[in-house]
């Protein structure tokens, strides 16, 4: 115990300060009058009712009752308790979450510094920053560090620094936006015909930043079709397809061909009038084509009618087989980009 | 042969980290400004909605997405099934294409292959125009 209290006595002496806190706390708010709950109403803790409190405050002391001298009296406008932020009576949130990471992080740095001088007094090693701390850690444990830098050391050769060499990786990063995206948009769409049309007008007018997220949705999915043939024109153009990279080549025809079904699937969720019809049209299409026409046209539309059955198809299609399926042939992509080397120019 | 040949000099190639890896971040940043830039716009005019979808009512223009369009406007002129078909037919062309030119790329290959697909592109382009306006 001694010992304790001699290697981490800075600890000690902030235990000490915070212990006078509260004492001089408790006994400036000891005295003061109780504002009474309205009970039986409601589980949660009433919001006090501090002018009755400031009234009972005053009465004590004209009365000569003995009032703790400490205690000031209420100002009723002051921001009374932080249950009326849960009860629901305050609706600014921005004012105690802005309070929280102000005195939060206040206290954060304050007892990190606590912690670190104690380590002076403890050990003699050098101090080592957090994160190289972190790093030694989990390569002690998992040995990443060799071949994460064999990776990372790989010499990229200079040509491939042109901007026709970024359509590719600007394709996959629309695809990241996409997803970030669609599961915010996902958090509030209903994909039923009753809710459809209303859940996507709650987004653009209800929910804050949805029209915005929505915007970039419908934007970048456009923008994903361009960048996914302007790539495939330069790989075709510059003969990166030619022996032996057929196989990428091959990834990257389903890769765009996915992304048009991504297209398709995810025009009928809106489930207005231009969303139906282009819906009707586009699987009219796929039936017609000889030999497995029907079975596409039955396997997209559930049926021969468009009903909430294709809606949840294409739905569940849009969200999570077609993601797949791109996630696992975009990483097939990258790897076989990375093991072959970027085709060479003329 | 290929033993014999120098290694590449030094400076045609440069770090994938961090040099290449912070070129690729800028492009990222550009593309999330962009991004931003869409959700301000958005946020001053949305996408929209059209009327309800009503099976019972079609509507005199039907159209598909624009990268359908030029698909749909070639159906308008040439049989249904035949066209249907195109679209399956230039995937599977596209995706066996090279396995069969396999020969070794020229200047001249390269520049063959530019034109072809900037004609096929002006004609997608202006079919696409076409449907979009008809």
């Amino acid at each position: 115990m001694t010992s304790f209290l001699r290697r981490r006595f800075p600890l000690v002496l902030a235990a000490l300060f915070i212990a006078i806190v509260v004492f001089l706390f408790v006994i400036t708010a000891q005295g003061q009058a109780t504002p009474s709950h309205a009970e039986g109403v409601s589980d949660y803790p009433q919001a006090p009712d501090w002018d009755k409190a400031a009234a009972l405050n005053q009465a004590a002391s004209i009365h000569g009752e003995a009032v703790n001298p400490f205690a000031l009296p209420v100002p009723p406008t002051q921001d009374p308790c932080l249950h009326c932020h849960i009860l629901g009576e305050n609706t600014n949130l921005w004012m105690p979450l802005s309070r929280w990471l102000l005195f939060g992080s206040a206290a954060l740095v304050f007892g990190f510094g606590i912690y670190r001088s104690t380590s002076v007094f403890n050990t003699r090693k050098k101090w080592k920053p957090l994160v190289a701390r972190t790093v030694e850690w989990v390569d002690e444990r998992y040995e990443i560090s060799e071949p994460l830098s064999k990776i990372l050391n790989k010499p990229v050769p200079r040509f491939a620094t042109r901007w026709w060499y970024c359509l590719g990786g600007i394709t996959a990063f629309l695809f990241v936006i996409q997803g970030i995206t669609g599961i915010m948009l996902a958090f509030y769409y209903k994909p039923t015909p009753e809710a459809a049309y209303a859940s996507i007008q709650f987004i653009e007018t209800e929910v804050r930043f949805g029209s915005a997220v929505r915007m970039i949705h419908h934007w970048a999915a456009n923008f994903m079709v361009i960048m996914c043939i302007a790539h495939m024109l330069r790989v075709f153009i510059m003969g990166a397809f030619k022996p032996p990279r057929e196989l990428n080549w091959v990834s990257g025809v389903i890769l765009l061909s996915v992304t048009l079904a991504f297209g398709f699937t995810g025009y009928l969720l809106p489930w207005d009038q231009r969303a139906f019809w282009a819906t009707t049209v586009g699987s009219e299409i796929a039936g017609s084509i000889p030999v497995i026409g029907n079975l596409a046209l039955v396997f997209l539309r559930v049926g021969w009618d468009i009903t909430a059955l294709t809606l949840s198809r294409f739905y569940s299609l849009h969200i999570i087989v077609l993601p797949l399926i791109t996630v696992a042939f975009m990483g097939a992509h990258f790897l076989m980009v990375r093991r072959q080397g970027i085709k060479e120019p003329l | 042969m290929a033993e014999t040949t120098q290694p590449a000099p030094e400076k045609d190639t440069i770090p994938f980290y961090p040099d290449h890896v912070s070129t690729e971040a800028r492009v990222v940043l550009y593309m999330l400004i962009g991004a931003v830039v869409l959700g301000v716009i958005g946020l001053l005019l949305p996408v929209g909605l059209g009327t309800p979808a009503d099976p019972m009512d079609t509507p005199a223009h039907v159209k598909p997405e624009w990268y359908f369009l030029a698909l749909y406007q070639v159906l308008k002129y040439v049989p249904k099934t035949f066209g249907a078909s195109l679209f399956p037919l230039a995937i599977i062309l596209l995706a066996v294409w090279p396995f069969f030119d396999r020969k070794p790329d020229t200047q001249r290959s390269q520049k063959m292959r530019a034109i072809a697909s900037a004609v096929v592109m002006i004609v997608l382009i202006a079919l696409t125009v076409w449907g979009e306006v008809s």
